[in-house]
């Protein structure tokens, strides 16, 4: 069942995920009402791009440190902002040969998260045709909740 | 039956069909720059004679060796192959203003190679590992010419190429728009898609992808640079050449106040897309695939069977060739 006040937000290490976070903690700061589900997406790095693998080690540990860190800074910043600790929670995937998009609303339907929170880069036309874009996939993919875009 | 090194060059020589100076079994390809000519690699219980080094086909690079990949003959059969040594290279590729961070990875060629055997819209071969380790790719020549340059040898205008030869040409790229969607459904991607990596093949004029070794970092779009690769190899094949600004502006600058720069590529901005501001008898439908890639695409195609859903129906109201000479 697909409840309004279960919240997921989607970050990464970028600025725009930090904004989004921002925002979510002046709306709901005080409140009780909602549980926040905060979610890093893992993406391994590719053996064929990185075919050494005590390199491929390294970068996969730096990576998932930096999303760990990430994820300890949020739930500290919804902390101060006066939600209850246990109406928070944290969670690393590995996206598991899908795209960060796509394991965010993978995740949104298996959980029944009725409102998906994430940042938005300033890409450039070139840049989102290139590489996708996050914000743009859940959106375009979102059928059954509500999407906060913070830009 | 190991041969003597008499016996090794008297059939290398027999196979060539011409006199050597020396000849060296070798099967350790880990040095591929000492690999020359006359060398012949024993992989597997197979043997291969080097004849030559091959040549960079990359526009601006032309004839520049690349010597990580050898010529050469199939001592069971004379065959001709191409070898595919050992040689990792990492950088960015310039698209653009953007840089791309580009890996040349033998794994995953070795990896396709497997996965597509049998399957005539792929160049085919086999991997050996040699005692290093090292995935050696041996590759069957594909007889024919690269798209490009079978494509730029016609000698026709925009208005015959569109009522002769388009729609089979456009039927050909279907298949090799398939053949890229099946690579995707597998989770791999081509990496390197340009209308030269594309030959077309002498018997049958069947498109043959080639060149499955690069790959590149990718965020949340997987088959991005896949799809901005098929998106010019359209816009080639529909416009006969990829039309630029600067040609437009010296070629028939009337036309070029028609323009805005939503008609033009998001990625490369001199390359336009929107060929019916150009070619007004183009469809609408193969202008609205077109489309697609122009900076003015409120979305993009995120996987090949979108863009094969929108393609096949515009192929469908272009004219019929009446006599099919296909290149």
């Amino acid at each position: 069942m697909i409840l309004w006040n279960r919240i997921l937000v989607g970050l990464d290490e970028s600025e725009p995920s930090l904004n989004a976070l921002r925002y979510l903690a002046g709306v709901l700061g005080g409140s009780n009402t909602s549980k926040v589900r905060l979610l890093a997406v893992y993406l391994p790095p590719d053996p064929d791009s990185h075919p050494d693998p005590g390199q491929r080690a390294d970068l996969a540990a730096e990576r998932r440190l930096a999303l760990e860190a990430r994820l300890a800074q949020a739930y500290h910043m919804l902390v101060e902002a006066r939600l209850a600790r246990e109406n928070l929670s944290t969670d690393l995937v590995e996206a598991g040969g899908r795209t960060v998009g796509q394991v965010i609303m993978d995740y949104q339907a298996e959980g029944g998260y009725g409102t998906v929170v994430v940042g938005r880069r300033r890409l450039s036309k070139a840049e989102e045709f290139l590489f996708g874009s996050v914000s743009s996939t859940v959106v375009h993919t979102a059928t059954d909740c509500c999407v906060w875009v913070v830009a | 039956m190991p041969s003597s090194g008499m016996d090794l060059k008297r059939q290398a020589e027999e196979l060539l069909g011409n006199k050597l100076d020396r000849v060296r079994l070798v099967h350790d390809t880990t040095q591929f720059m000492e690999l020359e000519r006359g060398d012949v690699l024993g992989l597997d219980g197979r043997r291969y004679l080097i004849t030559g080094v091959a040549y960079e086909g990359r526009f601006g690079l032309d004839e520049e060796p690349k010597h990580w990949v050898k010529r050469a003959l199939d001592f069971s059969d004379g065959s001709q192959k191409l070898i595919k040594l050992v040689f990792f290279e990492e950088f960015d590729l310039p698209i653009g203003l953007l840089k791309v961070r580009c890996y040349r990875s033998p794994a995953k060629e070795s990896r396709i190679l497997e996965l597509v055997r049998g399957r005539p819209q792929f160049m085919q071969g086999i991997t050996h590992l040699d005692p290093s380790g090292n995935q050696v790719r041996v590759l069957d020549r594909v007889p024919g010419q690269s798209l490009d340059k079978r494509l730029d040898a016609l000698r026709l205008d925009h208005r015959a190429w569109f009522d002769g030869l388009l729609r089979p040409m456009l039927e050909r790229f279907l298949g090799s728009l398939e053949a890229i969607a099946f690579l995707h459904g597998q989770g791999e991607r081509h990496g390197d898609i340009r209308r030269d990596h594309i030959f077309v093949h002498n018997e049958d004029q069947r498109w043959v992808w080639i060149d499955f070794d690069y790959n590149f970092d990718f965020k949340q779009s997987p088959f991005g640079l896949d799809l901005f690769g098929l998106g010019n190899v359209l816009c080639y094949v529909v416009g006969r050449g990829i039309p630029t600004l600067r040609q437009i502006k010296q070629e028939r600058p009337q036309t070029l106040d028609l323009l805005d720069t939503g008609d033009l590529s998001p990625v490369i901005p001199n390359r336009v897309f929107n060929l019916k501001k150009l070619y007004p008898y183009l469809p609408e439908e193969l202008n609205r695939v077109l489309m697609h890639f122009a900076a003015s695409a409120p979305i993009y195609y995120e996987r090949v069977e979108e863009m094969i859903e929108d393609l096949r129906p515009a192929i469908a109201k272009l004219p019929q060739p009446v006599r099919e000479e296909a290149p």
